[in-house]
């Protein structure tokens, strides 16, 4: 029945159990000869181009794909307008790397953390105080000169306050919105009350200095763990069962639960994902700066969430990309040493990044519409 | 038959002269009652689905259909009456326990994830995976793309790997049905899942419920199209207004008897039973 025909055409894959029907189906001008069965399972990529392809479809219209172009052309720009002028744009220069490989990471991190409980379709706008309250307690029980203690008390606390806002959110079915508002508010007063108004400081640890903050190559070794840290969830996330749980929930919760998917766990496990980012993130801080106000996180919430929007996370839930959260929080730092390189004043700053945001989510709506 | 007769017709005859229907009892509902506010939606409704054995759950819109499918797929409580399953009482089980029974519901509202894609929505929950819970994602493409052109046949999906969101209507049924059909269970409940299908979509699902019956899974079939249901299911159901007025074996009911009781409800199906033309 799978006949090479005379002109050529493409010997079929027969699925095995096709149905005899499919004459009706098959292409046009390959009538006669042999029913030429296209099936589906000829689509399944096996070329390396058709890899390609398939890749290509794979990250359309999750975002990846245009943040990433958007990402390079401003990189591109970067590059010339710093070859064209090195002095007045030092881009490339060994101290705008370091900056911007200090920086980077740490959004990033949170990003993800943020993105991922966004594709559960929750938020956390504690995330910020959550940061703080981390970094506070770690520089404290570093300096007490307890450093296990710090590590563990740090990752405790990160992710216990994060999952209490889960608790609360899927126990009552309260917008996740409402509840990490005023838990913001709350761990805000909480970091003031645990601390005091006075900047907390710690001793320069120089094995810690190494593990969290040391040089690598012309970057900061913190890129190290961005690294880790994103392949890390990008294979949970797009390669894992549990990542495809996390996309079914936010995508569709009810769906997932008929098809005995537990939402409340997933939910659970997002916040705590939020929970370990946000204590890694902050150590990462503490150990460079060495020193923490209880202010430092204000805002942060924010930063990290428009990152993941910038990267194509959807703020419905069950869309986005690892990659994009990264590249996000990468494209919003950039831009903003752009601005800082190019001599813009600082205070407005803020100006500039709100329009790329809202931009950025106009932009990925725009292109939602289209794959759907 | 051990299940009491059906309020409100002669179900005593029916049990004598009825070849008494072979093969273990799979499924038994009784007394299931299930109230949304004031408004009480099954009043009362109770039967049996044996092995091997197609069953179609005919009725009006608003009859209690997709309530019922519900109940007996446990994503929704029922507030009376008792769940046994192969003669084992279960109270009010979860979606998780019938999942573990082997009960495999295609919803009305089809419960599929738009942002995935049709891989990974078909496979959701029971991703193939390695030792270490990674997705063997080319496998469960290539499953995936088999059993859309072998059981469904339908028209227009070009890879496994499009997006859900991005099909038709019927494409999405089709993929509903994909993921219903590919694990082998026991019970495989379709709620209207050929309303947005095409005739031949339609005639290759409806052959192969004739097939599973060989392999003795049992369905149960909800649709509006009588003359589907006539064709392929071995006993009728009919609701009305929440309660079961008939509950009958192909051999002795015909589609003029079947469209009297969901059009007409009872009044119908007396009227039909006066003078059965
Ligand atoms: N979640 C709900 N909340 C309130 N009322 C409901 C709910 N689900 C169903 N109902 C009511 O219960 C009754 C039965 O609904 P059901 O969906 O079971 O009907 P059906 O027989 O499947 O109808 P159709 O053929 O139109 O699908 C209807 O009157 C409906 O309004
Ligand atoms: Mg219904």
């Amino acid at each position: 029945m799978s006949k090479p025909t005379s002109d050529g055409a493409p010997s079929p894959t027969l699925g095995g159990t096709m149905e005899e029907h499919d004459l009706a189906a098959a292409p046009a001008g390959a009538e006669l000869t042999a029913p030429v069965q296209r099936t589906m399972a000829d689509s399944v990529p096996k070329g390396r181009s058709e890899q390609f392809g398939g890749w290509l479809r794979l990250i359309r219209g999750r975002g990846a794909l245009e943040i990433g172009i958007i990402f390079v052309l401003v990189q591109i720009g970067c590059v010339v307008a710093y070859l064209m002028a090195p002095d007045s744009f030092p881009y490339l220069s060994g101290a705008n790397f370091n900056v911007l490989s200090q920086s980077i990471p740490v959004l990033a991190i949170l990003a993800i953390g943020a993105g991922v409980l966004m594709i559960a379709g929750e938020f956390d706008l504690s995330l910020g105080m959550n940061f703080t309250l981390c970094a506070l307690v770690f520089i404290h029980w570093y300096s007490d000169g307890n450093v296990l203690g710090a590590f563990v008390v740090t990752f405790a606390m990160g992710i216990g306050i994060a999952l209490l806002n889960g608790v609360i959110v899927t126990r009552f079915k309260i917008p996740s919105f409402i509840v990490t508002l005023g838990m913001m508010l709350f761990w805000d007063g909480a970091a003031l009350f645990y601390n005091g108004s006075s900047a907390a400081r710690m001793q320069r640890g120089e094995t810690l200095q190494t593990i969290f903050a040391g040089q690598v190559g012309p970057f900061r070794g913190q890129v190290v763990w961005l690294v880790l840290v994103a392949v890390f969830f990008w294979v949970l996330m797009h390669r894992h069962k549990l990542g495809n749980h996390i996309f079914a929930v936010g995508g569709n919760e009810s769906a997932a639960r008929a098809i005995s998917i537990n939402p409340t766990r997933i939910k659970l496990i997002a916040f705590g994902i939020l929970g370990l980012c946000v204590a890694l993130a902050s150590i990462l801080v503490a150990v460079r700066t060495q020193s923490v106000q209880p202010g430092t996180g204000r805002g942060m919430e924010l930063q990290a969430i428009a990152a993941a929007v910038v990267g194509g996370v959807s703020l419905r839930g069950g869309k986005g990309s690892v990659l994009g959260m990264v590249l996000g929080a990468a494209l919003i730092l950039v831009l903003q040493d752009i601005l800082l390189l190019s001599g813009a004043p600082g205070f407005y700053l803020n100006l500039f990044i709100g329009a790329i945001i809202v931009f950025a989510a106009v932009f990925n709506r725009l292109i939602e519409g289209k794959a759907e | 038959m051990s299940m009491s007769a059906p309020s409100g017709q002669n179900g005593a005859d029916m049990s004598t002269s009825a070849p008494e229907p072979t093969g273990e009892v799979l499924l038994e509902l009784s007394g299931i009652t299930k109230r949304y506010g004031p408004n009480v939606c099954l009043k009362g409704v109770g039967f049996q689905i044996r092995k091997g054995e197609v069953v179609g759950l005919l009725g009006d819109n608003g009859a209690g259909k997709s309530t019922l499918v519900k109940i007996m797929s446990g994503v929704v409580k029922a507030d009376g009456g008792d769940y046994a399953w192969r003669g084992r009482n279960l109270a009010a089980p979860t979606r998780q326990e019938t999942e573990k029974l082997g009960v495999e519901t295609i919803f009305q509202d089809s419960a599929l994830v738009p942002s995935l894609t049709i891989t990974r929505n078909i496979f959701m929950g029971r991703e193939l995976t390695n030792a270490l819970g990674l997705m063997r994602l080319r496998k469960m493409d290539r499953i995936a793309a088999d059993i859309l052109d072998s059981v469904v046949t339908i028209e227009g999906i070009k890879s496994p790997r499009q997006l859900v969101g991005s099909l038709s209507g019927g494409q999405q049924q089709a993929v509903a049905i994909a993921r219903a059909v590919h694990f082998k269970r026991s019970l495989l409940i379709l709620d209207e899942p050929t309303s947005a299908l095409a005739v031949r979509a339609t005639e290759a699902l409806l052959a192969y419920l004739t097939r599973l019956k060989g392999e003795g899974v049992s369905s149960l079939l909800v649709t509006h199209n009588l003359h589907h249901a006539y064709e392929v299911c071995d006993r009728h159901i009919v609701m009305n207004h929440g309660r079961k007025i008939l509950d009958t074996t192909r051999e002795q009911t015909s589609v003029k008897e079947l469209t009297a009781a969901v059009v007409e409800g009872e009044l119908g199906l007396q009227r039909y039973r006066q003078s059965p033309t």
